[in-house]
């Protein structure tokens, strides 16, 4: 498809080809057409300023005008043309520092930002909480994500699935290196707003103060916009306060963060109900002009069996979950069973056990390994004493003079694949028994509740029950009304919401500009150039993930303390250090192939580099093998692999890490640096048979032509017949 | 199919579901990492997330998805 073409780097080829064809026979063209490809070279390198547009514009136009030879105002029209029809691509590469199509090698975002729904610039925090530098990393993430702190905590870190480290040994731990240096910058008092726009005047409602909804206030709240934030709770945070317990977020992290957002000047309105306490038409008469719906996923699935509806212990998770983090600390019985596989039902079980519960039990239809709950969670849980009861299915809830008394569940057995490889728990014949308890929490799924968004008429729905936007602006069916979050994917992820009340943010700003709405996904922005750690290949080889420290698993029964401790400083300055930095090395493999089929060495076994086979990873090797002749160097497009000169060594490094460092030897006539020794040796076997005077001396190239000059001075030319 | 957290997957065909659009004909035949399967139902309807080879994160029907390699 065309668009996968990126057009700066198309015309970079296309000029750098004039230039070198030769076409441009005329001298002033030819230099007009230099500077232009230099300044399209700093576009496509993310080095281009504001100017830079109308520079190459204004040079296109002189050579049209001047029209030395034909060939100079074809150049002059092509660029002009080029530049005109994608003057959005150019100017994309200017200020986002990164190429859609990852065409141009230096602005490709790297893999872990480009999987971060947020798009945070990765590398470059992980840079500078290398250096100790935590302000900066956090200035860093709240230009795509408004809650450093708490993704630190709860993320589900795509981004880490997708670190290229994991295919060396294991991903680097992004996540709570955010964490850490958020609650570093926090505690120093060092945890910054950006300046803010003046006020604009413009009114923006947003409903509910999710995750979602707060980041596209924070967003909007820095362009100037006045912004309201309507919440039912009384409290803002949205599932972040009231659907993770506070041993995984402790609720001062969300007060901080939230806090923050509010000292940009967001109202919040707390305890106020769509639809109950104030309508659509109240808010368009206060002077709303935009809305964004964020009012979560904060419905229950019910299990469909008999009893659910006939005895108070039987508790929705959403709404046991929220309960609990309102204050209300109640057992909700001694034995308690928790139905479901999803984080929810964890959350729900290892709550009711701080809350005292003597027995509680998780039921789950399929197997261990179908859990969709993520595995770490399920390990803490067993860990705590949590039982799991796999291959049930609940048939009926029990109970006598309305006080529940068990669930009659039925054993399962999973059937053959289907067409789609899916296979079903069957009941088995015969196999009801009951289960004792005192509660039932049906922990099942969430829906979106639709309640008070009546009155957005325009507003569409899909057959999900969400509400149908476009998800690159976010935008609804209704002019002015945008949604995101769990509204709109179901229940998600928190930095999903995010990542969609940043582009509503955007989207609703553009809404109010009269700008037309993008039409592709945004791809990340670079929001620094960090220079590289400098780390020995062994210590980088050597360095491993930390094993994150855990509360006691006797506190951990019976608290809602924290349960994952954070890193020492000195974990997370060596964590910071093990990063690749992929935004830089785009692992192309030039530098591997060249070194493999070139020069025949093989030093660089860098098999992480392939995506859908990686191979074994020895950064070591390259100490072993490398003759430091930098032929990787010299053809690595993006300055990942350099070779220099220092204090006598020469030094090979692949994104700061130090692959080979070998001495220099100099000329043992002029004194010029000839190489290292394995260098000239190399060159030596390749050039004994003819030059055999070079043998054994250590002589740069100059030195040798005069020795040889000297030795056949007395070779006469042959005569002319 | 039960996705599950860590397989390798591909984008394999246009899907059918009224959740695809049009910008996402871009990825079909790319190969990503399943990301986030279903949080709570394994509902062969559910949207699940996917973090694709230098294409972003995205949420995507279950029928325009084959695994590739197991988690």
């Amino acid at each position: 498809m065309s668009e996968k073409i990126c057009k700066v780097r198309s015309l970079h080829d296309r000029l750098k080809e004039s230039l070198q064809s030769r076409e441009l026979t005329h001298p002033r063209c030819q230099q007009k057409a230099s500077e232009i490809f230099d300044l399209v070279y700093d576009v496509s390198q993310g080095r281009a300023g504001k100017d830079h547009l109308a520079g190459i514009l204004e040079l296109a136009n002189q050579l049209t005008s001047e029209s030395l030879t034909p060939a100079c105002r074809r150049l002059g029209e092509d660029v002009r043309h080029t530049v005109q029809e994608n003057r959005e691509v150019f100017e994309s590469h200017i200020q986002t520092h990164s190429c859609p199509t990852g065409d141009c090698p230096m602005l490709t975002p790297a893999p872990c930002q480009l999987a971060c729904p947020a798009g945070i610039d990765i590398p470059t925090y992980i840079m500078l909480i290398s250096e100790g530098r935590y302000a900066e990393a956090v200035e860093i993430i709240r230009k795509d994500n408004p809650f450093p702190w708490v993704c630190g905590l709860v993320c589900t870190h795509p981004c880490e699935f997708m670190c290229v480290r994991g295919r060396m040994d294991s991903p680097v731990s992004i996540m709570d290196l955010k964490g850490f240096a958020a609650e570093k910058a926090m505690s120093a008092g060092d945890y910054k707003n950006p300046p803010k726009m003046p006020d604009n005047g413009r009114k923006v409602c947003i409903i509910g103060a999710g995750p979602g909804g707060l980041t596209a206030a924070y967003y909007l709240a820095l362009e100037g916009y006045r912004v309201s934030v309507i919440e039912a709770l009384p409290v803002a945070g949205g599932m972040m306060m009231v659907g993770i317990p506070r041993y995984r977020l402790p609720r001062e992290v969300i007060d901080r963060e939230v806090n923050m957002i509010v000292e940009l000047g967001v109202e919040l309105r707390l305890n106020t109900r769509l639809g109950k306490d104030i309508t659509p038409q109240d808010l368009i008469e206060e002077g709303f002009e935009a809305f964004l719906l964020a009012v979560g996923a904060h419905g229950s699935y019910k299990l469909m069996i008999p009893g659910e509806d006939s005895f108070p212990q039987v508790l929705s998770a959403v709404d046991y979950l929220r309960r609990v983090s309102l204050g209300d600390h109640r057992l909700p019985g001694k034995r308690v069973a928790v139905v479901g596989g999803g984080n929810v039902a964890i959350d729900a079980a290892r709550t009711s056990l701080r809350l005292g519960c003597e027995e509680v039990t998780i039921l789950y239809r399929r197997t261990h390994d179908q859990m969709p709950a993520h595995n770490e969670e399920v390990v803490e849980a067993e860990e705590e004493g949590i039982q799991f009861s796999y291959l049930t299915i609940p048939k009926e809830i029990v109970g006598e003079n309305g006080h529940l008394t068990g669930i009659v569940c039925l054993r399962a057995e999973l059937s053959e694949p289907d067409e789609s490889g899916r296979q079903r728990p069957i009941p088995v014949e015969g196999s009801e028994h009951t289960l004792p308890v005192d509660a039932v929490i049906p922990a099942i799924g969430q829906e979106v509740v639709s309640d008070g968004l009546d009155d957005f008429k325009e507003v569409g729905w899909t057959r999900r029950n969400t509400v149908r936007v476009n998800t690159v602006s976010m935008q609804t069916y209704q002019a002015g009304v945008f949604a995101v979050g769990d509204a709109v994917t179901g229940p998600a992820t928190v930095v999903e919401a995010i990542a969609g009340g940043k582009k509503a943010a955007s989207a609703i700003h553009r809404y109010f500009e009269s700008m037309p709405q993008p039409e592709l996904p945004s791809v990340p922005v670079r929001r620094k150039r960090t220079d590289f750690c400098q780390v020995p290949a062994s210590l980088k080889m050597d360095l491993k993930r930390p094993e994150m420290a855990l509360l006691g698993n006797e506190r951990r029964r019976i608290t809602f303390q924290q349960v994952r401790l954070g890193m020492s400083d000195e974990q997370a300055h060596n964590e910071a250090r093990r990063c690749l930095r992929c935004d830089v090395c785009i692992r192309c493999g030039r530098c591997v192939e060249i070194c493999r089929d070139k020069m025949g060495i093989e030093a660089l076994k860098l098999g992480y580099m392939d995506f859908d086979n990686p191979g074994p990873t020895d950064l070591k090797i390259t100490a072993e093998r490398c003759i430091a002749c930098g032929a990787c160097a010299t053809n690595c497009p993006t300055g990942a692999m350099q070779m220099k000169d220092r204090d006598g060594d020469r030094i090979l490094s692949l994104c700061g890490t130090v692959l080979n460092r070998l001495k220099l030897e100099y000329c043992e006539i002029c004194g010029a640096v000839l190489g290292p020794a394995r260098y000239h040796d190399y060159i030596m076997r390749r050039v004994n048979e003819i030059s055999p005077s070079l043998v054994g001396r250590r002589i740069c190239l100059e030195c040798a032509r005069r020795n040889s000059g000297i030795h056949h001075a007395g070779i006469q030319p042959p005569k002319w017949k | 199919m039960v996705f599950r957290q860590g397989q390798k997957v591909e984008i394999f065909r246009q899907s059918d579901d009224e959740s695809w659009e049009s910008y996402m004909d871009e990825f079909i035949g790319m190969h990503g990492i399943i990301t986030d399967p279903d949080t709570s139902k394994n509902d062969p309807d559910a949207l699940i997330e996917v973090s694709l080879d230098e294409k972003g994160t995205h949420r995507f029907p279950q029928d325009c998805l084959r695994v590739i390699t197991p988690a």
